[in-house]
C-alpha cells in the first residue's frame, strides 16, 4: 500500500524532470496571464506543474528544491525569489514577464495566499475597499440605509474587480477615504491630532514622489494614502457630481449618523470620587476642656501616634451627624423656610467653639 | 445532610423544628433588618412558633445557597454560595466556627468583621451582603466573591508581570480604602498583601476586619499585639498603648513596597528581629527623631544595642540614604518613593495621614494608573479567596504553626 503510494507521488516530478520546463514556457506564461484565466482552472494539474518553473529565469524546483515564488499585487505575476532580487535590488524596474510594462518594487512582492491568482486579487481588493468604507450596522440610523450602503460597497468592489470604470471608481474611493480621515482628526484630542496629521503628510509627500516615478498605477496599495490634488476636491466629480453636495466625499450615504467626539479623559481623582467633609461642624484647632487636659499632655499618647484631632472630629462627627436624622432640617423643610442647612450647622458649630462646654459628649450614649 | 455539597447544592433547609430563643438571634436579625424585605410580613404573629428574630434570620438564611467548601480554618470555614434568586450573583460564605475561647457569645473577630463591614461602604472595601446563624448556632458571614486572589499572591507569581501605573493602580485602591475606614474612625490593624483581595473585575478590596477597631476615646489603651509582624509598625513594636490611624499607614507603605520589588520588604523572625530589620532601612529612632520615644513600654535606646561608635560615643544605625531607595524601588519612580517614605516615617506624628497620602502628587502625575480592567490578573481562583478569608486576623501563612490558633492579647482592655 505504502510502496503503491511512494510509487505515484514519484511519477509526476519525474515527468517533470524529463520536460525541463522549457517545453512548457509558452502555455505556462498563459496561465499566469490574468486575461485568459478559463485554462488554469480547466487544467490544475496543469497548472500545477508549471508553477515549479519561475517564468523568468525557467529554473525548476528540481534543481532547486528551496525555490520560493512571490507575487506583485500590481499585475499578479508570479516568480522565483532570485528574479525578484535579481531585477528589483536596484530599485523600481518594468515586469519582466512579456507584455506586461507594469512597474513594479521589490518591497511590494509578497507569498501568494491563495492558489488562484484571480482569488487572490478580488481578496486584495475587497480587503482595500473595506477599509475604506467601513461603516457598520449602528452608524446608520435604519436598516434599509444600511442595506443600501451595503449594496453601494458592493457594487464598488464588483467595478473594482471587473475593471469596470475603474478610474471614476477609484476617485470615489479615494476622496471618500480622505473626508474620513479629516473627520476623523477633527474629533481626536488636539495634541493626537496633530501627531497623526504629520504623520500623514509625510506620507503623502513620500507617496506623491513615487507616483511621479510610476508611469501607470492603477491599484494602489492604500488609496487613502495617495494625495488628491486640492483642484479635484473643489470642482465637483463629474463621475459622482450627481450624488454630492458642494462638498466632493465620493460617496454619498443617506441615514449615516453623525459621528460623536468621545469625551476626553479627565484627570486621575485619587480619591475615587468619593468625599468625605464634615457638613454640619467646623473643626477647631484646639479644644480647651479640662477633662481632656491630662490625655493630651501625656507625652506617651502622642509618641504613640495618638491624635487628638481624630478624637475631635469623631466626638463632632458623632455629636451633629449622628443617625443622619435632622429634625432641625426636617422641621424647616417642612415650614418651607429656605434657609439652608449649612447655616443651621454653623451656628451649632460656633456655638460649640464659643461655650466648648455646651456640649456634653458623655452624655450622648 | 447525607450528601456532599459538591455534587448538589441546595438551599440551606428552614429550620424545622423552633430554635431555641437566643440573644446572638436577635442581634442579626436587628443587623439584617435592612436585608430582609419580609421584615413586615414575618411580623405577623403564631407563625409556626418561631419568633420574629427567628423568623428574619430565616428569612436571611433562605435567601442563599450554599456550594463547594473552599477552605477550611482554625477559625472559620468558606464555602462558595449565590443567592437564590439570581444563580450569577455568587457570594463566600464564611461560617464561623464555635470558639473554644467564647462559649458564650460570639468570638471577638466575628463581632468586629460584622459590626465594621455593616458600617463601611465602598467599592475597595469587602462587601457584608447579610449575617445569620445556623441551627447549630454557627454564624454565616455572607461576603462578596472575589476569585482572583489577592496582592501578595499577585507580586510572588512571576509569571505575571508588571509595571509602574499597575502598581499605582493597586496602591491607589488600597489608599482608599485605608482613607475611608480612617474618615469612618475605624482602625483595621491587620493590612497586608494577603488581605487585599482581587474581585473579577481587577478592583483590590480590603478584607479581614477581624482586628479592627474604631478610633480609641483618649486615655483608653489599646493592645499592641496587633497586625501581621512584617507590616508592624515601630509604634507597636515599642508598645504604644495609645495610637492612630499611623499603624495602618506603615502597614500600607510597606505593602506598596513589596509590591515594588516583589518580596518582602522587612521580613524577621521575630518582634526584635523586626524592628532590626526596621532600623537597617530607617535607622534607629532616638529621642531626637521621635521626641517622646523613649517613655514608650519597650524602647531600646541605641547605645544599648549598637555596636557602632562615632567619637567613642555609642550611636545607632543610620537610616539608608535617597540613593538606596532610588535603586531598590525603580518601579515606584521619584514620586512614589517621597509618598512610601513618608508612609514609612518612623515617628507616627510626623507620618503622612490616609488623607495626606491621598493627596499626594504620585497619584495625579504621570503616569496615570492603569485602568482596572487593563490591570494583569491571574487566576488565584475561589480556592485561594477561601485560604484568605478562613484565615484569622494576625496569622501568616508559615506553614508549619498554621493549625495552631494564635492567641491574641485583650488583656490591656479588661485593665
Amino acid at each position: 500500500m505504502s510502496k503503491a503510494a511512494t510509487r505515484v507521488g514519484a511519477t509526476p516530478t519525474k515527468r517533470l524532470a524529463e520536460d525541463g520546463g522549457a517545453s512548457r514556457l509558452s502555455s505556462s506564461l498563459h496561465s499566469l496571464s490574468l486575461r485568459s484565466p478559463s485554462k488554469s482552472t480547466s487544467t490544475p494539474a496543469f497548472a500545477d506543474s508549471s508553477s515549479d518553473i519561475c517564468p523568468v529565469c525557467k529554473s525548476s524546483r528540481y534543481l532547486n528544491p528551496n525555490m520560493k515564488f512571490l507575487v506583485n499585487p500590481e499585475c499578479y505575476h508570479k516568480m522565483c525569489e532570485s528574479c525578484v532580487d535579481r531585477i528589483f535590488s536596484h530599485g523600481p524596474a518594468p515586469c519582466p514577464i512579456a507584455g506586461c510594462k507594469r512597474t513594479l518594487r521589490k518591497a511590494k512582492f509578497r507569498n501568494q495566499t491563495f492558489e488562484d491568482l484571480r482569488v487572490e486579487r478580488e481578496v486584495d481588493i475587497r480587503r482595500r475597499v473595506a477599509k475604506i468604507l467601513n461603516k457598520t450596522e449602528e452608524d446608520f440610523d435604519t436598516l434599509l440605509n444600511y442595506n443600501n450602503y451595503l449594496e453601494t460597497v458592493e457594487t464598488t468592489t464588483f467595478n473594482l474587480i471587473y475593471k469596470i470604470d475603474v478610474e471614476a471608481t477609484e476617485r470615489r474611493l479615494q476622496a471618500f477615504a480622505e473626508v474620513q480621515r479629516a473627520e476623523a482628526l477633527s474629533t481626536l484630542p488636539a495634541s493626537q491630532a496633530s501627531k497623526i496629521r504629520s504623520v500623514s503628510s509625510t506620507q503623502q509627500i513620500t507617496d506623491s514622489k513615487q507616483e511621479s516615478s510610476t508611469d501607470r498605477v492603477v491599484l494602489k496599495k492604500s488609496a487613502g494614502q495617495r494625495k488628491v490634488p486640492s483642484s479635484s476636491m473643489s470642482t465637483p466629480d463629474p463621475f459622482s457630481g450627481a450624488e454630492n453636495g458642494d462638498v466632493d466625499s465620493g460617496f454619498n450615504f443617506h441615514g449615516l449618523k453623525k459621528r460623536v467626539a468621545p469625551e476626553p479623559e479627565k484627570p486621575y481623582d485619587p480619591y475615587g470620587g468619593w468625599s468625605v467633609e464634615p457638613q454640619y461642624f467646623i473643626l477647631q484647632d484646639d479644644y480647651d476642656v479640662e477633662w481632656l487636659k491630662h490625655t493630651k499632655d501625656e507625652v506617651k499618647n502622642a509618641a504613640g501616634g495618638y491624635d487628638m484631632k481624630d478624637f475631635y472630629t469623631r466626638a463632632l462627627c458623632d455629636a451633629f451627624s449622628g443617625f443622619g436624622v435632622f429634625i432641625d432640617e426636617e422641621m424647616t423643610a417642612r415650614d418651607n423656610q429656605a434657609s439652608g442647612d449649612a447655616v443651621i450647622g454653623t451656628q451649632t458649630a460656633a456655638a460649640v467653639a464659643a461655650g466648648g462646654r455646651d456640649v456634653h459628649m458623655d452624655d450622648l450614649f | 445532610m447525607a450528601y456532599s455539597p459538591v455534587l448538589s447544592p441546595k438551599p440551606n433547609p428552614p429550620a424545622t423544628k423552633p430554635l431555641p430563643a437566643n440573644p446572638k438571634t436577635k442581634a442579626l436579625a436587628i443587623l439584617n433588618a435592612s436585608n430582609s424585605p419580609a421584615t413586615t410580613a414575618a411580623s405577623t404573629p403564631g407563625d409556626g412558633g418561631l419568633d420574629l428574630a427567628e423568623q428574619m434570620n430565616d428569612e436571611v438564611r433562605r435567601q442563599f445557597i450554599t456550594g463547594n467548601r473552599l477552605g477550611e480554618g482554625t477559625y472559620a470555614i468558606v464555602y462558595s454560595g449565590h443567592y437564590l434568586s439570581d444563580p450569577k450573583s455568587l457570594v463566600a460564605i464564611k461560617k464561623i466556627k464555635v470558639n473554644a475561647d467564647y462559649k458564650d457569645g460570639i468570638a471577638m473577630d466575628a463581632i468586629r468583621e460584622i459590626k465594621y463591614l455593616s458600617e463601611l461602604s465602598h467599592p475597595n472595601i469587602i462587601r457584608l451582603h447579610a449575617v445569620f446563624s445556623t441551627k447549630d448556632q454557627n454564624i454565616s458571614l455572607v461576603l462578596e466573591h472575589l476569585p482572583l486572589g489577592d496582592l501578595e499572591q499577585l507580586w510572588k507569581t512571576h509569571t505575571v508581570s508588571y509595571g509602574i501605573a499597575d502598581i499605582k493602580a493597586w496602591a491607589s485602591m488600597l489608599a482608599q480604602a485605608v482613607w475611608f475606614c480612617h474618615e469612618n474612625f475605624i482602625l483595621h490593624r491587620d493590612i497586608k498583601g494577603n488581605n487585599l483581595l482581587i474581585a473579577a473585575d481587577g478592583t483590590v478590596k480590603l478584607a479581614d476586619f477581624g482586628l479592627a477597631r474604631s478610633f480609641a476615646d483618649p486615655g483608653r489603651p489599646m493592645t499592641y499585639n496587633v497586625i501581621t509582624r512584617f507590616y508592624r509598625p515601630p509604634e507597636l513594636l515599642y508598645g504604644a498603648r495609645y495610637y492612630g490611624g499611623g499603624v495602618d499607614v506603615w502597614s500600607m507603605g510597606v505593602v506598596i513596597a513589596e509590591l515594588a520589588i516583589r518580596e518582602f520588604f522587612l521580613p524577621s523572625e521575630t518582634d526584635v528581629g523586626q524592628l532590626s530589620a526596621i532600623y537597617e532601612v530607617f535607622g534607629h529612632p532616638t529621642e531626637e527623631s521621635w521626641p517622646g520615644i523613649s517613655k514608650l513600654e519597650f524602647y531600646i535606646p541605641p547605645d544599648a544595642s549598637s555596636t557602632a561608635t562615632t567619637n567613642g560615643v555609642k550611636v545607632g544605625k543610620k537610616g539608608q540614604p535617597l540613593g538606596y531607595w532610588k535603586a531598590r524601588f525603580p518601579l515606584l519612580g521619584e514620586d512614589g518613593i517621597d509618598l512610601v517614605r513618608g508612609m514609612l516615617t518612623l515617628d507616627p506624628r510626623k507620618r503622612l495621614s490616609a488623607r495626606q497620602v491621598l493627596e499626594h502628587r504620585y497619584w495625579t502625575n504621570a503616569p496615570r494608573p492603569t485602568k482596572k480592567e487593563d490591570l494583569p490578573k491571574q487566576g488565584g481562583g475561589e480556592k485561594k479567596m477561601g485560604e484568605d478569608l478562613k484565615r484569622r486576623g494576625g496569622e501568616v501563612d508559615s506553614g508549619r504553626a498554621d493549625k495552631v490558633a494564635r492567641k491574641l492579647d485583650f488583656s490591656a482592655l479588661k485593665k
